[in-house]
């Protein structure tokens, strides 16, 4: 059945730069469109193109260097600038409407959205349960975003206090506010509590030395500590957090700092370490399954096409498709030049993102974004970007045109 | 001391290829929820290995599809499904799996009746989850179609596993006896019900099926709204409506929250008169372990709490 839907898939994107939406087709036209937005290393720009049609670009200013995240069910690409105090927001022109027995997709000019948000350093946004939430790590509180407003192209921040700056993130869970707390003072992170909407706290602290690298999959949410992987659900409207401790058996002194959740199934991918990664199931035993890499991990992805695999691209410029249900690396094809972990964290390296059946890899020193097949990770074409391309993000899908 | 420990190994070796021969025989069977796992148990028995993904007490509705389920699909032999979108879970959960099992939805063939308010609700804990069908999934609340998904399941058991068919057939037809009879009781016991008692109330309606099986009226909160807690006029409709009915009591479900329903209560001169189980079994300790033990239990209760007194 699946096998049946992946290659109706490939079918549409072949289909997809000839049934393009806008050119009033008096029937119901099936298409798929992908729409990669890329943040320049040095430059403070953002360029768009669309996947299978490079030549249909587009490109933003912004005040810096961007992580870039699709918002807002991919309306929206955010342009988070940590070190430039920005948050742009820019309208995606690819809206999806999920109408149950069939999706619609409209395909338009992406465009950059009202006035951009500043505050003192944006970093982690978690986009869940209708909001979009950026902690800013200088300034002691973060900002909430109803979804469903900055869809419609509103950009409104409600502001939620912390009681010290940190470099942590807030999040809605349920019915709840869940937030980190750290100590007075150089901001140690000490774990995460609930709070109300107004920044006060309720109930007790759920402690996770150093929490880092929030994810929410099925019920769940994750986040990373020094001791294991902190979990929270929700029972009886209020929290129940668990904290997995890290397998005795595992290698030691290493963490889980960066966690993706899928939307799939209740499971979590993290990084264990700098070339582990870890399966984390948050209610069946083992919590923990490790897959050792052949060398550090540059960055990593879920399918959400193929829920059971998930991407890794490690220094030596291999591709790594991971099988998670096995916990095990199932295939392996280079496909750009070596990235040395050694050196700064935000050194130009390759980012990877998914599209539909392709991951697309940015490849910084080449100029280039590389589209790799999810099939046999061959490459199926580069696109040339300017300048050197980092940060991507990927918005689209499959759906009517009517 | 070699040679004389060999045929204690080559016997251990033979047996241990017979208990896996054996136990590679069995049909590997995964059904989506308690329900189904208990009709997949009655017509497989020892031929099977059953695995029950959404088990006792728990809501399909709001399942969350766990790695170890994706990996029982992916071992699977034959995936048992409600269909009409009851599983709201299920196609993520097949793409996830990767399975090439087949996928049945035992509902094929069934008398099913369309949902004229486009779904339903659940109350889950602080939120009513509105569960979206055209058509009412909860066919099951009918003895008579719990007999059709029985015929589906040897059926299928029978395409997967041709040697143990006649054992499936066999199984079956006992049990649909077993259906039949318990069909039968149902329907003898609503006729000794006065015709204008035969109304009750519940949170959230799954039993239309019984309702036009069996004639006994379900009233339950249609306009719930998203939000927690239905409006002013919600609650003022349907009290009109059980006034109207003259319904007789008010149910509990054993996978829902029972606030609206002490609202309902407090506000007419009815009392909660137990606990239905409409989408889950119970626990093995529990009224519903089976589903001709939860449809008695339903029965008896309703018909109970009607009785004239
Ligand atoms: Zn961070
Ligand atoms: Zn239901």
């Amino acid at each position: 059945m699946f096998r049946k839907f992946a290659t109706s898939t490939a079918i549409a994107m072949i289909l997809a730069p000839v049934a393009f939406a806008h050119e009033g087709h008096d029937h119901d036209d099936d298409l798929t469109h992908y729409r990669v937005f890329v943040g320049d290393h040095d430059k403070p720009l953002v360029t768009a193109f669309d996947l299978t049609e490079p030549e249909h670009r587009w490109s933003f200013d912004l005040a810096g260097q961007a992580k870039l995240f699709a918002v807002a069910g991919g309306a929206v690409v955010a342009a988070v600038q940590s070190d430039d105090d920005h948050v742009h927001f820019i309208s995606s022109g690819i809206e999806l409407h999920d109408h149950g027995d069939h999706t619609d997709l409209e395909v338009s000019d992406p465009a950059m959205l009202g006035a951009p948000l500043t505050g003192p350093r944006p970093f982690h946004l978690v986009d869940h349960g209708g909001k979009v939430v950026i902690n800013y790590d200088k300034g002691g509180y973060a900002g909430i975003i109803e979804a469903s407003a900055l869809a419609g192209g509103t950009i409104g921040e409600a502001n939620f206090p912390q009681s010290y700056p940190h470099h942590g993130f807030v999040a809605p869970l349920g019915p709840v506010w869940l937030g980190t707390v750290a100590a007075d003072g150089e901001g140690a992170r000490l774990g995460l509590q609930q709070f109300q909407a107004d920044g006060s706290a309720v109930g007790d602290l759920a402690p996770c030395t150093g929490i880092h690298g929030e994810a929410f999959s099925g019920a769940f949410l994750a986040a990373g500590c020094e001791e294991g992987v902190l979990t929270a659900t929700i029972a009886g409207g209020a929290p129940v957090f668990e904290m997995l401790p890290y397998p005795e058996d595992f290698p030691q002194d290493v963490t889980t700092g960066t966690l993706l959740g899928s939307t799939a199934i209740q499971v979590f991918l993290g990084n264990h370490g700098a070339d582990g990664l870890v399966v984390i199931d948050p209610v069946d035993q083992p919590h923990f399954r490790r897959i050792e890499l052949p060398f550090r991990r540059i960055d990593f992805a879920l399918d959400p096409v193929r829920p059971a695999h998930g991407y890794v691209l490690t220094e030596d410029g291999t591709l790594h498709r991971i099988d998670l249900l096995n916990a095990e690396i199932a295939a392996s094809e280079s496909v750009t030049e070596p990235y040395s972990m050694d050196g700064h964290w935000n050194d130009p390296r390759p980012r990877i993102a998914m599209a539909g059946d392709e991951i697309v890899v940015s490849d910084p020193r080449a100029g280039l974004v590389r589209r790799i097949s999810t099939e046999d990770l061959s490459e199926i074409g580069t696109i040339e970007v300017e300048g050197q391309p980092y940060n991507l993000t990927v918005v689209g899908g499959s759906g009517l045109s009517h | 001391m070699k040679n004389r420990l060999l045929p204690g190994i080559i016997c251990y070796v033979i047996t241990s290829l017979f208990s896996v021969a054996a136990q590679a025989e069995r049909l590997n069977v995964v059904a989506s929820f308690s329900i189904i796992g208990d009709f997949a148990q009655q017509v497989g028995g020892e031929h099977i290995d059953l695995k029950v993904l959404v088990g006792p007490g728990s809501d399909a509705h709001v399942y969350e599809p766990r790695p170890a389920d994706a990996m029982a699909l992916a071992g699977a032999d034959v995936v048992l499904t409600n269909g009409l979108s009851f599983e709201g879970f299920l196609s993520r959960l097949i793409a996830a799996s990767g399975t090439d099992a087949p996928i049945i939805a035992l509902t094929e063939g069934a008398h099913v009746l369309d949902d004229p308010a486009g779904g339903h609700y659940h109350m889950n804990g602080d939120e009513a989850v509105f569960h979206a069908a055209a058509q009412d999934p909860h066919a099951w609340q009918s003895v008579a179609n719990a007999q059709v998904y029985v015929e589906n399941i040897a059926e299928a058991f029978c395409a997967a596993d041709a040697g143990g068919c006649e054992e499936y057939r066999a199984n079956a037809a006992r049990y649909n006896d077993e259906l039949a009879a318990l069909d039968q009781h149902i329907r003898d016991a609503v006729a000794d019900l006065p015709p204008e008692r035969r109304s009750v109330v519940v949170a959230h309606n799954a039993f239309r099926y019984f309702e036009d099986a069996y004639g006994i009226t379900f009233l339950s909160p249609q306009g719930v709204s998203t939000e927690a807690e239905a409006s002013a006029a919600d609650v003022a409709g349907l009290i009109r409506e059980i006034r109207q009915h003259d319904a007789g009591a008010i149910f509990a479900e054993s996978i829902s929250d029972t606030r609206l329903l002490d609202r309902i209560a407090a506000e007419t001169d009815l009392e909660i008169a137990g606990t239905l189980y409409s989408d889950a079994l119970s626990a093995e300790d529990g009224p519903a372990p089976g589903y001709l033990a939860m449809m008695r239990h339903n029965a008896d209760s309703i018909l109970s709490a009607l009785a004239p007194r």
